[in-house]
C-alpha cells in the first residue's frame, strides 16, 4: 500500500479526505480486497491510537495497543511526512507493527465474540417472568467469565438467514442495522459444515 | 414508536429515539440534551431522502454498502446493497421486505405488517431505563469534514450493548455510529463515505440490482393457517421461564420460516433497546430437517440453537453471545 493511500485512509478515518479524494479511495477499495482489509485493520489501530472521545470506556484496548506500539523500535530513519499534517497512524508506521498492532485489536475482539456460558439458575439469578410478571428482578449478579474452549458453533446458514430475517421486523430498528448488515456480509452467510445439523439434542 | 419510526433505519438507532428520548424521567431538558438529539435524529432518519455510501467495519473486516433512503407522498421506500461482498440487498416499500440472497439462489419476503402492533407494543423505555443505560453527550468532532455532535448509550451491565452515535449538527442524521460492548470496546462500526439528501430520488436507485431468473422465492410471515392450530397450542405454553435484567416479553405470535410448512411459534423479548427473538419448533421427529445446537455470530449480534423438550429452540438478537444463550436455555413449557 503506497504512502498515498495511507494518507488517504487516515485522513478518512480522521473525517478531514475531500469528498473528491472520498470518491477515489471508494473505487479503490471496491475493487482491492486487500486494500479493504487494511482498511478495516487502519480503522481498528486509528480507533485506538486516537482514544475514544469517552476515554476511559476503551481504556482496556488503548493501553494494550500502547504497549504493543511501545515494545517496537521506532523505524530507522524515522518518518517522513509529506503534504497532510502527522496523522495517528505514522506514530505505528511500518506495515509489521501495525500488523502486529491490528492482530492485537483484532484478537481482543475475537475474543469476546467466544462466547461465555451462563445459563440461568447457574451463574446468576434472574428475572422470573412467570412469577414477577413483568417485574424488575430484586437483584442479580452479573455474568462469570467465559467458559473457555467453547467456541461458537456456526448454524447452517440458510436456517440462520430465515431465523434472521424473520427477527428483524420485530428487532428494534437500531437492532436492525446490525442484525441486516450482518446478513448482507458474505462472511457472516457462509455455508457452514453439516456438524452443527447432525449434532444430536443433548 | 410512532409509524414512521419502523421504516427509518436500516442502520440507526432510531429506536433509541423512539424509546429513549420519550421516556426520558426528566421534566424538562435543554436544547443540548443528548435525548433530544437523538429525537432529532430520529425525525431526520424518518422524514428526510437520503443516498449514502458506509463502510461496515467489524472484527478488521470492511464492507461496502449503499442505503437509500426514499419517502414520498407518505410511501417509504428502503434499500440496503453490498456493493464488494455478499452481492445481497434488501428493498422495503411500504408492503415488503424482500431479501435477496445470489449466494443462495434465493429470494425471501416477509411481508410488512404497517399496521402490526410490532413496534408500537415495545414497552417504553422510562425512568427504569436509567438502570440498564447511561446516555450523555461526549465532545463534539467532525466527522466527512461536517460539525458532529457526539453521544453515547452505554450499557451498564454485559447483557446488552451500547452505541455510540457522531450526528451531523445540521440535520442531525448520523454520519458515524459504534457499537459497543459493556466495556465500550468496539465491535462493529458504521462510517459515511458520502452522504446525500436529495430532493427528489428516482425509482432506478431503489430498484434492487440482482438478477433474480432462476432463484427461488420464498415466502414467510406470520402463520395464517388454522390447520396448524394444535401444533400452534402446543407451542405457545413456551416461555423464556428467567430472563436477563430489564428484558420482557413483548410480542408472542407464530412464524412461517423459509420453506416450512409447521409455523414455529415466535417470541420477542426486549429491554426497551435491544431485542431478543426466540423461536420454537415442533418436535424435530416429523421435520426434514435436522436439530441444531450451537452458537452463531450474525453481523454484531448473535445466535444460539438448542432443543430443549424435543423442541428446536433458537434465540437470535442484537446483544451479547451470552444473552441469546441464557434466554434460549431458560426456555420451557410453563404450565397454564
Amino acid at each position: 500500500m503506497s504512502e498515498q493511500i495511507r494518507e488517504q485512509i487516515s485522513a478518512f478515518l480522521d473525517g478531514e479526505l475531500p469528498s473528491s479524494e472520498t470518491e477515489l479511495l471508494l473505487k479503490r477499495l471496491a475493487r482491492d480486497a486487500q486494500l479493504r482489509e487494511s482498511f478495516g485493520r487502519y480503522a481498528l489501530i486509528g480507533e485506538a491510537c486516537r482514544g475514544s472521545p469517552h476515554e476511559h470506556l476503551t481504556r482496556g484496548l488503548s493501553a494494550r495497543i500502547n504497549r504493543a506500539i511501545d515494545g517496537e523500535a521506532t523505524p530507522a530513519g524515522g518518518s517522513v511526512h509529506r503534504g497532510r499534517a502527522r496523522r495517528w497512524w505514522h506514530p505505528v508506521a511500518g506495515a509489521a507493527v501495525a500488523a502486529g498492532v491490528a492482530a492485537v485489536a483484532v484478537v481482543a475482539l475475537q475474543q469476546r465474540a467466544v462466547s461465555p456460558s451462563v445459563r440461568p439458575g447457574v451463574a446468576m439469578v434472574a428475572q422470573n417472568i412467570a412469577a414477577a410478571h413483568n417485574k424488575e428482578p430484586v437483584m442479580y449478579t452479573t455474568p462469570a467469565p467465559a467458559a473457555l474452549g467453547e467456541a461458537p458453533a456456526a448454524l447452517p446458514a440458510a436456517r440462520l438467514t430465515n431465523y434472521v430475517f424473520a427477527h428483524s421486523k420485530y428487532s428494534s430498528v437500531l437492532g436492525q442495522s446490525n442484525v441486516l448488515s450482518g446478513l448482507l456480509t458474505a462472511a457472516d452467510a457462509e455455508p457452514t459444515p453439516a456438524a452443527a445439523e447432525t449434532r444430536s439434542a443433548p | 414508536m410512532t409509524k414512521p419510526d419502523k421504516r427509518a433505519g436500516w442502520l440507526i438507532p432510531c429506536a433509541v429515539v423512539g424509546v429513549l428520548a420519550l421516556g426520558s424521567p426528566e421534566a424538562s431538558r435543554g436544547a443540548d440534551d443528548p435525548r433530544d438529539w437523538l429525537a432529532k435524529m430520529n425525525q431526520a432518519l424518518a422524514t428526510l431522502n437520503y443516498d449514502g455510501t458506509f463502510f461496515h467495519l467489524t472484527e478488521g473486516r470492511v464492507e461496502t454498502m449503499r442505503i437509500v433512503h426514499r419517502v414520498r407522498g407518505g410511501q417509504v421506500a428502503e434499500r440496503l446493497q453490498s456493493l464488494d461482498g455478499s452481492g445481497r440487498e434488501f428493498v422495503r416499500n411500504n408492503d415488503n421486505l424482500t431479501c435477496y440472497l445470489p449466494d443462495q439462489h434465493t429470494v425471501l419476503v416477509e411481508p410488512r405488517q404497517g399496521h402490526g402492533p410490532f413496534l408500537g407494543s415495545l414497552p417504553r423505555f422510562g425512568a427504569d431505563a436509567d438502570e440498564f443505560y447511561r446516555i450523555e453527550s461526549l465532545p463534539a468532532t467532525r466527522v466527512l469534514g461536517r460539525a458532529a455532535r457526539v453521544i453515547a448509550v452505554t450499557p451498564k451491565d454485559q447483557f446488552r450493548f451500547g452505541y455510540r452515535l457522531w450526528l451531523d449538527e445540521k440535520t442531525a442524521m448520523p454520519l458515524k455510529t459504534q457499537l459497543c460492548d459493556s466495556h465500550g470496546q468496539v465491535i462493529e462500526q458504521i462510517l459515511f463515505a458520502r452522504l446525500e439528501m436529495p430532493e427528489s430520488i428516482p425509482d432506478s436507485d431503489l430498484a434492487p440490482a440482482v438478477h433474480t431468473e432462476g432463484m427461488r422465492w420464498v415466502r414467510q410471515g406470520p402463520a395464517l393457517d388454522m390447520a396448524h392450530d394444535n401444533a400452534l397450542a402446543a407451542l405457545s405454553a413456551f416461555r423464556a421461564s428467567q430472563l436477563p435484567p430489564g428484558f420482557r416479553l413483548t410480542v408472542t405470535g407464530a412464524q412461517t420460516l423459509g420453506e416450512a410448512s409447521v409455523p414455529a411459534s415466535h417470541l420477542v423479548y426486549s429491554d426497551g433497546l435491544a431485542t431478543v427473538s426466540v423461536f420454537v419448533e415442533a418436535g424435530t421427529d416429523s421435520k426434514p430437517q435436522a436439530p441444531m445446537q450451537g452458537l452463531a455470530k450474525v453481523g454484531s449480534g448473535y445466535a444460539f440453537s438448542t432443543v430443549i423438550q424435543g423442541h428446536q429452540v433458537t434465540a437470535v438478537g442484537e446483544v451479547p453471545a451470552q444473552t441469546v444463550e441464557f434466554i434460549a436455555h431458560s426456555v420451557t413449557s410453563l404450565p397454564r
